[in-house]
């Protein structure tokens, strides 16, 4: 799948006036002969899964600020009949607050005939796709701690997130692009695409976002700078053939080097694989994200070019290039879903800003046949109350809540496990964030308990001690 | 010992009386008392209180449980007492009875009889005694019981023991007994030393390994002529006597330190004056302060004895090593956060000094190590008997302050602000007094409210509140940097005693909200001999300096290995135990655990110094090894362990750095008093400056140790270079080798401006172009371009100048400019390749 002007196999060939051809001729050669598998294959080959896989891909669609459950994915006959009564005990220090049912319709959707909220117009026709996760739960109701556990599995330390566990796992298949592309994540918030003490090599590449302080409460959120885009990735300065000459310095440089070493040196043939992948990125990387190839239809199904839908749009075809391109793992944030207040209003700005956009994504991954290959995972780090604070809005709550997931391997048209009455505390099938990481990673064909990292003397892992996959979701 | 007296704290902290108070009470009661307890306070409790303050309750509010003893003295979230015995105004039980504050009134519906609550302070007056003690059997839960004396027995708790070399086979390549040590394992293990480095190689080597630095071409042709046998040890000298070695050095100690000029994680408050500590280690190293007294002084140089005042306050000054760890500042419960800062600490001394990670033992007793739950409240109760002073004010996001330790204004400190008039001062007051009004007003218009219109408004009028509450803390801030005559002050951040110690209660789980046993403050056990008293003495304090002198102690089995270990490391390329810090059971075993001994032991016999310690590993033989491959020994032991030859090493994103800005000239040795985080003012202003980047963005030309160290906003060209996470202690640097660090050095423009410098000290070189050529290759990698090399420079000259000329027209300025584009490339290429950044 080698399409950039100047891939590896080229380089080799034109190289071979200068320096290039020979340099590389012999350490192919010293390679074959290295005694360290490491030199052979580097860190991002791709590598089995524990077992079969049922998604090779992830796009995590991170709704970050906590969207209300009660108002999206999970339907509540009685709160809507309770409405303006007291809220229960369960309710705990809002003891005197009062229910408020949702102020937007759930219908029935397609064949499975699952609620969704009226919100959701176009995603609300892949039902069947859906498998909608009612029971979620995290340890904290504050935004940057339960940012960090969705993440992490962590509210307090600094661990690898998931997409770099993904990575660490599974490798990935595309040699000319990052295994872990994580678009306008929020700033000050490295630790969710961060590879803590996993080698610096799996951690998420961030493109855009650049959010305001306190991880949670970001006002920006939603668009993508349209700058944005892989650091460094564009040399300035020169044209591509004057940089593959500098380069063809540098590498011959290199090449004189490990002679000078006695032919063999892992640490500065990593320097020349380095060079040689940041090389073709440069041509790739800019491939991938630009939009402007794709077709009308196409950019309409995702919103592109309507004020409401354009940002998030974008990304989301961006994604469907990135698992197109063999990128690993890919995560996109939609921040300001914290409505205190103002939740009619601001609520139905969020979901008519991702509806069309994640509804174009399904569409156009399936037509494409990569739906089968891809999960979906839809969520933000808790939910909101089912009573009202003040009068039009609603606080964080994190013991019930809803995610949603489809293709890769989940069954679609199903709810996995509910709430209470009103959707206060998951009540069956429970699924705590560590459970939903297992889950996500038994999804990719890796076993929590397995993949095990060694660090300060113990074996970490993304779940630490908990997790239960839900089998049930499994098709 | 001397006790300080300082004058100034800046503002109240939020003091942990719970936890002494939870001490206080251990005598027995009388049966007058218990009969009081349980006609008049138990029955109320359980009747009014317990449905939301017990551990049974389903829903546990304000997280204050009332169940027993010692949670009823603690208090909830709030961080206050519940009750004080003996003081009602400390008992916010007692207060929320009262119904006085309008904010906390219990229980909420009705309130209690005025005989309830009149017997409630006769109680607490009578030093609330209280019978439902909170019995924690085994903190471990029963499961696990340790056996110190089996514990003891794990290597790295037996003290060292100089041991003889061991002989060798090998006649005449051995120099020093550190080599001995090396080829024993080398010649058991089949393998052959490879030959020496040569000089250029060496004294590349040597300069970059002492201080971060290139040696500049001089030395490097000095170093090559110098014929004598005392010439390595000459360079080695003069590296040791250099201002840069204090830099270089203290930043390794500054990763084990984990310093930065922020809190990190959530909210990333500004810690401008966490610089001094900063400089304060460079100065020791420089200095080479023997290594004990540098522990000494960072955990209890406030205490220790001082010979005028500069140097009591360096001293305190230390002691920033405690206050600088990253923390949560806007966790809502006080309690909890004052929990998680000893916790940091406990973690952060344990791991740099002890290479053991005692924190583990918060919640359960250590899973791998003989170190009990009860041993971690023992050193908890230290440093919760001190208060750590780390600054920063009241805001939104931050209900965690403290203050600063003022230092004396005769101590001779370098301030990192101007001096301002003092009618500048009056006006920053002015501003204060104002703001502060405004706030006041604010709070009254919101209360004036009818309550439906409050509500009606929502999160409007307490952020209007709130608003005006952190501008006049944030002039505050501002205020309390200067004294009236407009000079400066000089603040830092650090720890003192608190006045009277305290111990801490276990803590079931780690939760405080369940409080066991009071365990007294004390030592770790399984460090200590049998029989060796583990606990501090009454009369002396919160015990830091006890801790301070049992860890830098020449019968502490960990502290002199776990440096002689991380010193090794620097010079080596890897720990002769390779997780530097963690010796615990599942660290890993030394691969040569005499030459560790000896080094450890050799390191206090010679006084604790470092610089020592360095000089006589560089002057080993197994240091001076060339680095080259070989077939043989490397099927047999390919990483190295044995040590058959140098390994190539990678510079740290520091030396690389300044080694860019050093080649071109434009490296400057002078930075600014300070750091620019000190004037990048506190509050909102500098929360602003950390993330629209201001602080970690800009261009700077000092050395990087100066650079702003913000976390988790660390600079491009450090972070893409693996600069270790300031928020944990890391020995040992990850060395990447990844894309992100290629693109870097091709297209960034801090990247590229490097190379425009070089190219133009290239230019101005004199002589034809193969001297500068020579020049370039010396100033760059400190030797002559090979034969091979200088083909492909010539068929870069060949290619590269025509291909960018192409669209520039052919005007001799246009020529000009081609053609120092081609050198800046040139000297681009030099700097992205791998020999830059590579240490053979």
């Amino acid at each position: 799948m080698n399409t950039t002007p100047f891939s590896r196999r080229e380089f080799l060939k034109t190289g071979s006036n200068g320096f290039g051809y020979l340099a590389f001729a012999a350490l192919a050669q010293q390679q074959a002969l290295s005694a360290n598998p490491q030199t052979a294959t580097g860190p991002l080959a791709p590598k089995a899964a524990h077992f079969a896989p049922r998604a090779k891909h992830v796009i995590f669609l991170c709704m970050q600020g906590a969207p209300s459950h009660v108002d999206t994915f999970d339907y509540k006959p009685k709160l809507i009949a309770d409405n303006g009564k007291g809220a229960p005990s369960a309710a705990g220090r809002y003891g005197t607050a009062k229910l408020m049912a949702s102020p937007w319709k759930f219908n029935r959707q397609g064949k499975s005939g699952l609620y969704i909220s009226e919100l959701f117009p176009n995603l609300g026709k892949h039902a069947d796709e859906m498998c909608i996760l009612n029971s979620m739960s995290t340890d904290l109701p504050a935004h940057p701690q339960a940012f960090s556990q969705l993440h992490t599995g962590t509210t307090q330390f600094v661990r690898p997130s998931l997409g770099s566990w993904a990575l660490y796992g599974l490798g990935t298949m595309n040699e000319n692009l990052p295994g872990f592309i994580t678009i306008n994540p929020p700033g000050n918030a490295t630790r969710t695409y961060g590879s803590a003490f996993l080698p610096a090599i799996y951690q998420g590449t961030k493109i855009g976002g650049n959010g305001l302080p306190g991880g949670g409460v970001g006002r920006r959120g939603g668009g993508m700078d349209q700058q944005a885009t892989v650091a460094n990735i564009k040399n300035s300065r020169y044209t591509t053939e004057a940089q593959r000459t500098q380069l063809d310095l540098v590498q011959a440089l290199n090449k004189s080097r490990m002679q000078q070493d006695g032919g063999v040196s892992a640490e500065v043939e990593g320097v020349i694989e380095s060079y040689e992948l940041a090389f073709r990125m440069q041509a790739e990387v800019p491939k991938v994200m630009d939009l402007s190839k794709e077709t009308a239809a196409t950019k309409a199904l995702y919103g592109i070019d309507e004020q409401e839908t354009d940002a998030f749009g974008r990304q989301c075809l961006m994604a469907r290039k990135f698992v197109e391109a063999g990128v690993r793992f890919i995560e996109l944030t939609n921040g300001n879903w914290d409505q205190h207040f103002n939740l009619k209003a601001s609520l139905e700005r969020n979901t008519g800003a991702i509806d069309k956009p994640i509804a174009g994504l399904l569409t156009d991954l399936k037509q494409r046949g990569l739906l089968k290959d891809t999960l979906i995972i839809w969520g933000g780090e808790f939910g909101r109350t089912p009573h009202s604070q003040g009068e039009d809005g609603r606080d964080h709550n994190n013991k019930g809540f809803s995610m949603w997931m489809a293709g890769g391997g989940v069954k679609g048209g199903m709810n996995y496990g509910m709430t209470d009455d009103y959707g206060y505390e998951a009540v069956q099938n429970k699924m705590h964030i560590h459970d939903w990481h297992a889950t996500v990673l038994a999804l990719m064909g890796l076993d929590h308990e397995r993949l095990t990292f060694r660090y300060a003397g113990r074996d970490f892992r993304l779940t630490d001690v908990y997790g239960t996959v839900a089998k049930e979701i499994m098709a | 010992m001397k006790t300080l007296t300082l004058s100034l704290i800046l503002l109240a902290p939020v003091a942990l009386r719970a936890a002494e108070a939870a001490e206080a009470e251990h005598a027995g009661m009388t049966p007058d008392q218990l009969q009081f307890f349980e006609k008049n306070i138990r029955p109320v409790l359980v009747e009014s209180c317990y449905k939301c303050h017990s551990a049974e309750s389903s829903k546990v509010k304000g997280g204050l449980t009332l169940d027993t003893k010692q949670a009823t003295l603690l208090g909830g979230e709030s961080g206050h007492p519940g009750v004080t015995p003996g003081n009602i105004a400390q008992s916010s039980v007692y207060e929320a009875m009262t119904w006085k504050n309008e904010d906390m009134q219990m229980p909420p519906k009705q309130k209690l009889p005025d005989d309830v609550i009149a017997n409630f302070k006769k109680w607490i007056e009578m030093g609330a005694p209280d019978p439902r003690e909170n019995q924690v059997v085994n903190a471990s839960g029963g499961k696990r019981v340790i056996d110190m004396e089996a514990g003891r027995k794990h290597w790295a708790f037996q003290k060292p023991v100089k041991q003889e070399p061991p002989a060798v086979k090998t006649a005449g390549w051995a120099k020093t007994e550190i080599d001995q040590f090396v080829l024993a394992g080398i010649e058991a293990n089949g393998l052959r030393p490879v030959r020496d480095a040569d000089r250029p190689t060496l004294i590349r080597r040597i300069a970059f390994d002492l201080t971060g630095l290139p040696p500049t071409p001089d030395e490097v042709k000095a170093f090559v002529a110098d014929q004598s046998p005392e010439a390595v040890k000459r360079v080695i000298d003069m590296y040791l006597d250099s201002e840069r070695y204090g830099e270089h050095w203290a930043r390794h100690w500054l990763d084990v330190a984990r310093y930065a000029e922020s809190s990190g994680k959530e909210v990333n408050v500004l810690y401008p004056h966490a610089w001094r500590y900063r400089d304060y280690v460079i100065e020791s190293f420089k200095k080479d302060k023997p290594y004990d007294q540098f522990l000494k002084e960072q955990i209890a140089g406030d205490l220790l004895k001082f010979d005028g005042k500069r140097d009591q306050a360096n001293k305190i000054v230390a002691t920033g090593f405690l206050a600088i760890g990253s923390k949560g500042h806007n966790n809502r419960d006080r309690r909890q956060f004052s929990m998680d800062v000893v916790d940091e600490q406990i973690d952060a001394v344990s791991q740099s000094m002890l290479g053991l990670t005692l924190a583990c033992a918060r919640c359960h007793d250590h899973k791998f190590d003989p170190v009990t739950q009860r041993d971690y409240y023992a050193l908890a109760g230290i440093f919760l008997s001190s208060e750590t002073l780390f600054g920063t004010y009241e805001q939104l996001q931050n209900n965690n302050p403290a203050g600063l330790i003022e230092l004396d204004r005769e101590a001779g400190q370098t301030a990192a602000l101007a001096k301002i008039s003092p009618s500048e001062v009056a006006e920053l007051k002015g501003n204060y007094e104002r703001a502060k009004t405004a706030a006041a007003e604010a709070q009254k218009e919101v209360f004036a409210m009818r309550q439906q219109d409050r509500e009606k408004a929502g999160a409007a009028s307490f952020l209007r509140i709130r608003g005006a509450r952190d501008r006049a803390e944030e002039v505050k801030s501002d205020v309390d940097l200067f004294y009236e005559d407009g000079t400066p002050r000089t603040l830092a951040m650090g720890v003192l005693d608190r006045t009277s110690p305290s111990n801490s209660p276990i803590l079931i789980r780690g939760d405080i909200k369940q409080p066991g046993d009071v365990v007294p403050r004390g030592l770790v056990e399984v460090l200590c001999a049998k029989g060796e008293p583990l606990n501090i003495s009454p009369q002396s304090g919160s015990g830091r300096l006890d801790l301070a002198y049992w860890i830098a102690s020449k019968d502490n089995p960990l502290t002199a290995r776990v440096m002689a270990n991380r010193v090794w490391l620097k010079l080596m390329g890897s720990g002769i135990v390779p997780t530097p810090d963690n010796f615990g059971a599942i660290g890993q075993k030394p691969s040569h655990p005499e030459l560790l001994d000896y080094l450890a032991v050799t390191f206090m016999e010679n006084g604790w110094s470092v610089k020592k310690l360095i000089r006589e590993i560089m002057m080993s033989r197994a240091y001076q090894m060339g680095s080259g491959y070989d077939a043989a020994n490397y099927a047999v032991d390919p990483d190295n362990k044995y040590h058959w030859r140098m390994n190539q090493r990678r510079l740290e994103a520091e030396a690389i750095r300044d080694a860019m800005l050093a080649v071109g000239g434009s490296l400057n040795f002078y930075p600014v008093d300070g750091s620019p985080v000190a004037r990048a003012g506190e509050g909102r202003q500098g929360l602003i400056s950390i993330f629209r980047g201001e602080l970690s963005g800009k261009a700077y030309t000092y050395r990087s140790i100066y650079i702003p160290i913000i976390r988790d906003q660390i600079p491009e060209m450090l972070s893409v270079f693996d600069y270790p996470d300031a928020s944990l202690v890391i020995g040992d640097r990850d060395t990447t080798n990844v894309p992100s660090q290629s693109l870097y050095l091709m297209n960034n423009p801090q990247a590229q401006s490097a190379a425009d410098a070089f190219a133009v000290r290239i230019a101005k070189h004199p002589g034809n172009s193969a001297e500068r050529l020579s020049y370039a290759y010396e100033l760059a990698f400190g030797r002559e371009p090979t034969t091979q090399e200088k083909a492909a420079i010539s068929n870069f000259w060949m290619r590269f100048p025509q291909q960018i000329a192409k669209d520039r027209g052919t005007s001799k300025e246009a020529k000009a400019q081609a053609e120092f584009a081609a050198l800046s490339a040139f000297c681009q290429s030099l700097i992205a390749s791998a020999e830059f950044r590579y240490l053979n």
